[in-house]
């Protein structure tokens, strides 16, 4: 192994900063579902055991809950272990969690959920912390890329020294952060696994799990009086003299609190203490910090988990006094207004407003084109949309969480609820529909991973219940919308080695499913005929779920796919301006020429898949060459 | 030296490599730097938007009338992410030639003395080869402004670190393109 500085200093993502706090631990497994935004973290994992020619176990499990089994399994043979996954992942791993909790650990096992306030990209705007509190786990709270890096190896050595899980909460502004972070070279600890049998702790029964959880509260007394003593993660940040304000803050909310009263330069600045262990909670500091203060605000990303914890509430401002907005991610300038407003009702300072209104009016005025997510050029999953909504335009579209919620735009989803209600929600439908004796078209979409995560619960129930609808599901043979991840139906791991196939055919028809057809959904017209097919599979006595396989590669991950089948596509005279294309095939390389009023390709984006000739309600739109097999 | 910057445009303009660039020209400088990327749903065609600060921070975001430049490669976002600039910051916009910036717009920017200049930075890049390379050119044109504190040299240095084999040659030329261009402007 090449010899390492122990000061190098490398820009990192704060995912990847997070990855190399993992390594640096000596963590021996590590696992994970990708969501957004916390897909980073196990390919850098990869990448430092690459460089570093370390041994560790990587895992892309196929959903959160298998995860963190996984990872906890490897902690009760006595290695560290870490499972990483996006805050609405934690709901799907909560059950692990809430029982590990009780059961404890042996290695370190350190659970990463970030957050996503905005919700840039997230269901849900929940604060993972409140989760910490429910399963009675400590929970570390970073501000940057660097100390999140500091606090998992911290994370590690906590869980390790009291025998219990350890939660590592990052919101997206540090998960996708970057900033400039000092290496160290990575822990190598000889843990050979070593499972040490003992029934009364890992198969406790309800009388051992009483005792389980009386252990549990004593060892979270001793964690808080921990970080009561704790100046590390926990400090105050003494800017000043006055005690009519003082501040307490966490996570990226703190970073940008810190740049803003850099910036203000106020005349009387206030105190601020920084809470980076807010479960167990460090009372005692929080109410000493208090007594000296007039007036206490707390701004705190997501929600009220600090705020919630102070016992003695009189002085405190916060969300619970309506100072600080109850939902969306606290952006600086949202910071710096709470502040101004706050200030200004203390007396003690007058701040400008840092909207300017005037710029806001006039960008208003020019009314931009929202520019709203959509399906790429050439994106198999549109083809698959255009021809669900031509076959069965009165259905009931069910589907679920990927890039083909984007569905949305071509008016072919109806829900999307979470991971694998795409298809609980298709059989729910249908048995309140049938109860009423109503037969209605319901057809589910689902991404191939989204199958792999939670799908096949679904089905199987599904079945077994003897729903009748349609499913479609879309293999793009990745998990593209998070950034490219494998899948089981990949068969590659993460760590880029060869895994077992398991092909989705084989999956449905275990699950009892007896109508299965696969296609290629750039042939839309066989699949509106198939389609037709299976709704009236649907509708027979002895019918039930039909699937159709809707196979067909991402085009961002495997270009080469394109390059056989290429059909430039031109727009003829015939075309009037009607939208439909635009309204019901939704392509951004087709576009309204508003003055000639009529629908023009745009070169950048078009990528010549050809699909799009299916769009036109009057053919208007062909290929350049006629060939002698056009789709 | 604090530099606090914005880059915008919409998926796929590079401007994750471009928020790159600046990061590697922040550490050969000796600067601490942070900063801000787009990731997941955004990336769909959406608005994608990359903060970077070098120097003493702890927020990757720039708060809005803060930023020191911004860099926008395409119009509406232009529009959209003027707000964080401060008085007397530079706006560097990719627009196509013919096209006109909206005077209100233009009007309050003198007032509040950014210096806003726009270029056609993606017909440069077509030009030499690669519409891919719009980012290139317009930092080669800031840069050639004298208007931002970097210097041709480092970024140049910086731009072959980052040795991308495929395009190295094409963004070289754009940088050197844009930045005769920003000198002549």
């Amino acid at each position: 192994m090449k010899k390492r500085s122990s000061e190098e200093t490398r820009v990192l993502l704060g995912n990847v900063a997070i990855a190399r706090g993992i390594v640096e631990a000596g963590c021996h497994v590590v696992t994970s579902y990708p969501g957004t935004p916390s897909s980073e973290i196990i390919p850098a994992v990869a990448e430092f055991k690459k460089e570093l020619g370390l041994n560790t176990y990587l895992e892309w499990s196929t959903n959160e809950k298998v995860a963190f089994d996984n990872a906890l399994a490897a902690s009760m043979a006595g290695k560290r272990a870490a499972v990483a996954m996006k805050q609405v992942g934690l709901n799907v791993a909560s059950d692990s969690l809430l029982s590990s909790a009780y059961t404890g650990v042996i290695g370190g096992l350190v659970i990463i959920s970030c957050d996503d306030p905005g919700p840039h990209s997230s269901q849900t705007e929940q604060d993972s912390r409140f989760f910490a509190i429910l399963a009675k786990v400590p929970v570390f709270d970073p501000s940057t890329p660097q100390e999140a890096k500091e606090m998992v190896k911290e994370a590690f050595e906590l869980s390790e020294a009291f025998q219990v899980p350890v939660l590592l909460r990052p919101t997206i502004r540090v998960s996708h952060a970057k900033q400039k972070v000092i290496l160290f070279p990575p822990k190598i600890l000889d843990r050979p696994a070593n499972f040490k049998k003992n029934p009364e702790r890992w198969a406790a029964t309800p009388r051992y799990r009483l005792i389980l959880h009386t252990k549990l509260n004593k060892t979270l007394k001793k964690i808080q009086e921990k970080f009561e003593q704790d100046t590390k993660w926990n400090y105050e940040v003494r800017k000043g003299q006055g005690t009519a304000l003082g501040v307490i803050s966490c996570s990226a909310s703190f970073a940008a609190l810190m740049d803003i009263l850099e910036e203000l330069n106020l005349r009387e600045p206030f105190n601020i203490l920084k809470i980076g262990t807010p479960y167990p909670f460090p009372q005692k500091r929080v109410s000493e910090f208090i007594k000296r203060h007039q007036k206490v605000l707390v701004i705190e990303e997501t929600d009220t988990v600090i705020e919630s914890q102070i016992i003695d509430k009189s002085k405190v401002l916060g969300r619970l006094t309506g100072h600080v907005p109850l939902q969306g991610e606290l952006l600086p300038e949202v910071i710096y207004d709470i502040l101004a407003d706050v200030l200004g009702e203390l007396g003690i300072a007058n701040l400008e407003k840092s909207v300017d209104a005037r710029l806001d009016k006039l960008i208003e005025g020019l009314e931009l084109p929202v520019r709203r997510p959509t399906l790429c050029a050439g994106c198999p999953e549109r083809a698959a949309f255009f021809a669900i909504k031509r076959a069965l335009p009165r259905a009931i579209y069910t589907s679920d969480i990927g890039c083909y919620t984007l569905g949305l735009n071509l008016k072919a989803v109806d829900t999307v609820i979470d991971m694998g209600a795409g298809i609980t929600l298709a059989s729910g439908f249908y048995q309140a529909y049938h109860q009423d004796k109503k037969d209605i078209p319901i057809v589910a979409t689902m991404g191939d991973s989204t199958f792999y995560h939670s799908g096949t619960a679904s089905l199987l129930n599904a079945v077994y219940n003897k729903a009748k609808f349609i499913l479609v599901i879309l293999d793009n043979e990745i998990t593209a919308m998070t950034g490219m991840q494998p899948t089981p139906g990949t068969g590659i791991t993460a760590d880029g080695n060869k895994g077992r196939k398991i092909p989705l055919e084989a999956l449905i028809k275990g699950c009892g499913v007896r109508w299965i057809k696969t296609i290629d959904p750039y042939e839309v017209k066989n699949l509106i005929k198939l389609l037709k097919e299976a709704r009236k599979y649907t509708q027979k006595a002895e019918g039930g779920i039909a699937v159709i396989i809707a196979r067909h590669p991402c085009l961002i991950q495997y270009p080469e796919e394109l390059e056989e089948g290429r059909v430039k596509v031109k727009i003829t005279d015939d075309c009037n301006g009607c939208n439909y294309c635009l309204d019901f095939f939704e392509c951004p390389a087709l576009v309204l020429n508003e003055e000639k009023n009529r629908v023009e390709i745009d070169r950048k984006y078009c990528i010549d898949c050809g699909v799009c000739i299916h769009a036109c309600p009057k053919g208007a739109i062909v290929p350049v060459e006629e060939r002698p097999q056009v789709r | 030296m604090k530099t606090q910057i914005v880059l915008a445009g919409i998926g796929g303009q590079g401007i994750l490599f471009a928020s790159k660039l600046f990061s590697e020209l922040g550490l050969k400088l000796g600067l601490d730097v942070m900063g801000s990327e787009t990731h997941g749903m955004s990336q769909r065609g959406g608005s994608v938007i990359a903060h970077l600060k070098l120097g003493q921070f702890q927020s990757p975001l720039n708060r809005r009338g803060t930023a020191d430049i911004l860099y926008s490669f395409e119009e509406n976002e232009t529009y959209r992410t003027l707000k964080f600039l401060k008085s007397g910051g530079c706006c560097f916009a990719n627009l196509v030639s013919g096209d006109r910036f909206d005077s209100h717009v233009l009007d309050y920017l003198k007032k509040k003395e950014i210096n806003f200049r726009s270029y056609d930075a993606s017909g440069t890049a077509l030009k030499i080869g690669s519409i891919l390379a719009t980012n290139i050119v317009l930092i080669g044109f800031s840069v050639g402004t004298g208007l931002i504190p970097f210097q041709y040299q480092d970024l140049r240095v910086v731009l072959e670190q980052l040795g991308q084999k495929k395009n190295l040659a094409i963004n070289l030329k754009a940088l050197e393109i844009g930045f005769q261009e920003g000198k002549k402007d």
